[in-house]
């Protein structure tokens, strides 16, 4: 009997992993095998009759590499300036006593819960008006999706720092600016570092604000080029497939390097209690 | 000294100040300038609707366009018309057109150069007098017998004259009356509802067990847990792609496997019938969502102490009755976050319909973000699609308000220390 559940409760764990991996693994196959092969007969079969990279080198064509590119100047713009406020916001918000605080929190925690629809419209029609559709000043309206998280999970660190350091450093005569930026901050920095790579996962991956601001092919992030891989009536699997596979390595690479802080930013940016 | 009193004392202030800058400027204002053309016929594709307009307003710049591009067209005219007398009529037409420019000029000041000005509806009578005349010599001009070329055209850009016309497009009623008798409007609302629900809750029930699964001193569990973020950590794009092709009705394995056992008559029927096709937009979103919804839960799990289980289980009390008394009880905040969240989410859903069946077939599978973006996006239709959005934020308003009531969870955790 024990050893039946130990057997069944191992069986479940593979089968688990067996379905998250297997369309990874798939994909990454189909995109090795010449594109008539991919269809009919062919598409049930793991390996084609050779090996071919001419899906990858078509990437260049399908927009995916600059897309590749956009996606990582938009996102390393949006995290580094979104980290550097969202730290400032939090630390008073954790530490210091002023007027407005819960109303403030109250505004920061329901920003994130709003439809992202409702801001894209107006979003929209200003920046046609302005004239910054295509162009990086759609880093701007991105502090929208991440300030709120950013700032819940600093929040969450900035509170575990112990008070004893403010402290001291406030008896030696220090102002609270300077206590903030030599005491506080080099304390604070793997949680400003989780913080950082929330931000970057999730600009990296936002689909909407960059599918309506920056429609052209020359400035669409890599999320919305390779949906446009979709074509009306026809879809090159084989090109699809090998964009999933470039565009997902460097997910992959930031979840294998940073896996303990996004385990942290997952859990201290939803739990607050 | 008191600077720096100052400087310390407002040291808060100075510290939020950027936050507080940016969300006023990309979340507040554009919320409020949404709730604004919810209440306006906003178009932006019609010359007429492009703006929100309270009071009738007069198009000067497009008036101009006309003004211009009738001169240039009789010119035209007259180069290819025969007789004398047209030539006269045409130069006296051309000076009708000049005076009535000078008119309207006069009517409608525009100091600071404004493309549109409001103006009063008595000036507007008579800006539409003067154009009727006008109208009326045009005709009389086409009504000569002569080799004029351009006679439709000239009515055309005419027309322009009318459409300078700005008669105000708020519209307090239209757009949530049209709603209420848009079916379009229910249909996508009520997948999207179908669609967060069952995906929600399939998610929290694997997302418990997941979370139970990883909860345990076994082999392999960094392993397991470094897995479990790659689906959460893929675009949801790529994702949506990615299944895509799974669900290809020729390419597809899943598809494939699905008709082999006796799912599906035919592999292209998971896409292409809308009741399948709600199961494989449901599948898709538990296979990236699950592992995020196990991650969270997890890490209330941890915070159960284990000496509650170890006193328990002398006392005699079985798997199943820890986890109804113990476990289920102080993982409700967690499970109360992680169902917020969830649900918002869901209810919010495009990118991954958008991508993997674009709402069809049919339209049976779009969700109301979906609606509202073709809407604004499609038809440029903003004041309607503003009103839409409104709806979805009322709902989430009252999603919000019964998982706390019903949960009985304070939001957020008294004074977050």
């Amino acid at each position: 009997m024990k050893k039946n559940t130990k057997t069944l409760f191992y069986l479940a764990i593979f089968l688990y992993l067996f379905i998250i991996i297997f369309p990874f693994i798939w994909v990454f196959l189909t995109s090795l095998k010449p594109e008539a092969e991919i269809w009919g007969a062919g598409a049930l079969k793991p390996f084609g009759s050779k090996m071919t990279f001419e899906h990858y080198q078509s990437l260049y064509r399908g927009g995916i590499l600059t897309g590749l590119k956009n996606s990582l100047i938009i996102a390393t713009i949006t995290t580094t300036y979104v980290t550097i406020i969202a730290s400032f916001a939090a630390y008073a918000i954790a530490r210091l006593k002023f007027r407005g605080k819960t109303l403030l929190m109250v505004l920061i925690l329901s920003t994130s819960m709003f439809p992202q629809m409702i801001v894209v419209g107006p979003i929209y029609q200003k920046f046609v008006e302005l004239g910054l559709t295509n162009s990086y000043y759609i880093t701007l309206p991105y502090s929208m999706i991440s300030l709120p998280i950013s700032v819940f999970i600093l929040i969450n660190h900035f509170s575990q720092i112990p008070k004893e350091m403010e402290e001291s450093a406030r008896i030696d005569g220090a102002s609270k600016l300077r206590t903030f930026f030599s005491v506080i901050l080099p304390l604070a920095l793997p949680g400003i570092f989780t913080a950082a790579i929330m931000t970057f996962i999730g600009v990296w991956n936002e689909f909407l604000l960059s599918l309506t601001l920056n429609p052209d092919a020359a400035w669409r992030t890599a999320p919305v080029a390779i949906s446009f891989l979709r074509g009306q009536f026809t879809v090159y699997w084989g090109q699809v497939t090998a964009a999933t596979v470039v565009v997902t390595i460097p997910t992959l690479l930031i979840v294998l390097l940073f896996q303990r802080q996004i385990i942290s930013g997952i859990t201290s940016g939803a739990l607050k209690e | 000294m008191n600077f720096r009193k100052r400087l310390d004392d407002s040291t808060p202030y100075l510290l939020i100040l950027p936050v507080v800058i940016f969300l006023f400027v990309f979340a507040i204002l554009p919320i409020a300038q949404s709730l604004r053309f919810a209440f306006y016929d906003y178009q932006l594709n019609d010359q007429r609707k492009n703006d929100l307009y309270s009071n009738p307003s007069y198009n000067l710049r497009l008036h101009d366009e006309t003004i211009k591009y009738l001169h240039f067209y009789l010119d035209s005219e007259a180069v290819s018309v025969e007789k004398e007398e047209t030539t006269q009529a045409i130069a006296a037409l051309k000076e009708k057109l000049t005076s009535y420019d000078e008119e309207v000029k006069q009517l409608v000041p525009s100091p600071q150069m404004q493309p549109v000005v409001e103006v009063s509806e008595e000036v507007l009578e008579k800006i539409e007098a003067g154009k009727q005349e006008l109208v009326k010599e045009l005709n009389q001009l086409y009504a000569l017998e002569d080799a004029f070329t351009l006679e439709e055209d000239i009515h055309a850009v005419a027309g322009g004259f009318d459409e300078s016309v700005v008669q105000p497009n708020f519209t307090p009623t239209e757009n949530f009356e049209e709603m209420l008798q848009d079916r379009r409007v229910r249909s996508t609302m009520r997948f999207t509802l179908i669609f967060t629900f069952i995906s929600v809750f399939l998610e929290l029930i694997l997302g418990i067990a997941l979370a139970m699964i990883m909860n345990q001193a076994i082999k392999g569990r960094g392993l397991i847990r470094t897995t479990s973020l790659i689906p959460w950590a893929i675009p949801t794009s790529v994702a949506a792609m990615m299944w895509g092709y799974l669900y290809d009705g020729s390419a597809g394995i899943v598809a494939h496997l699905f008709s082999s056992i006796g799912l599906l008559s035919k592999p292209t029927d998971l896409l292409l019938k809308s009741g399948s096709t709600l199961w494989a937009i449901v599948a898709a979103d538990v296979w990236k969502t699950t592992p995020y919804m196990a991650l969270l839960l997890l890490a209330g799990l941890q915070t159960i102490p284990d000496t509650l289980y170890e006193s328990s289980s002398l006392d005699g009390a079985n798997k199943w009755e820890q986890f109804r008394h113990i476990t289920l009880p102080l993982l409700k905040p967690s499970i109360f976050v992680a169902l917020l969240f969830r649900t918002l989410d869901a209810f919010r859903v495009f990118d991954l319909i958008y991508v993997l069946t674009g709402g069809g077939p049919g339209g049976s599978t779009e969700s109301i973000s979906i609606y509202a973006y073709k809407i604004m996006f499609g038809q440029t239709r903003f004041g309607y699609g503003s009103a839409i959005v409104l709806t979805m934020a009322i709902v989430v308003g009252i999603i919000t308000f019964v998982y706390i009531k019903s949960l009985n969870v304070k939001l957020m955790g008294g004074d977050g220390s």
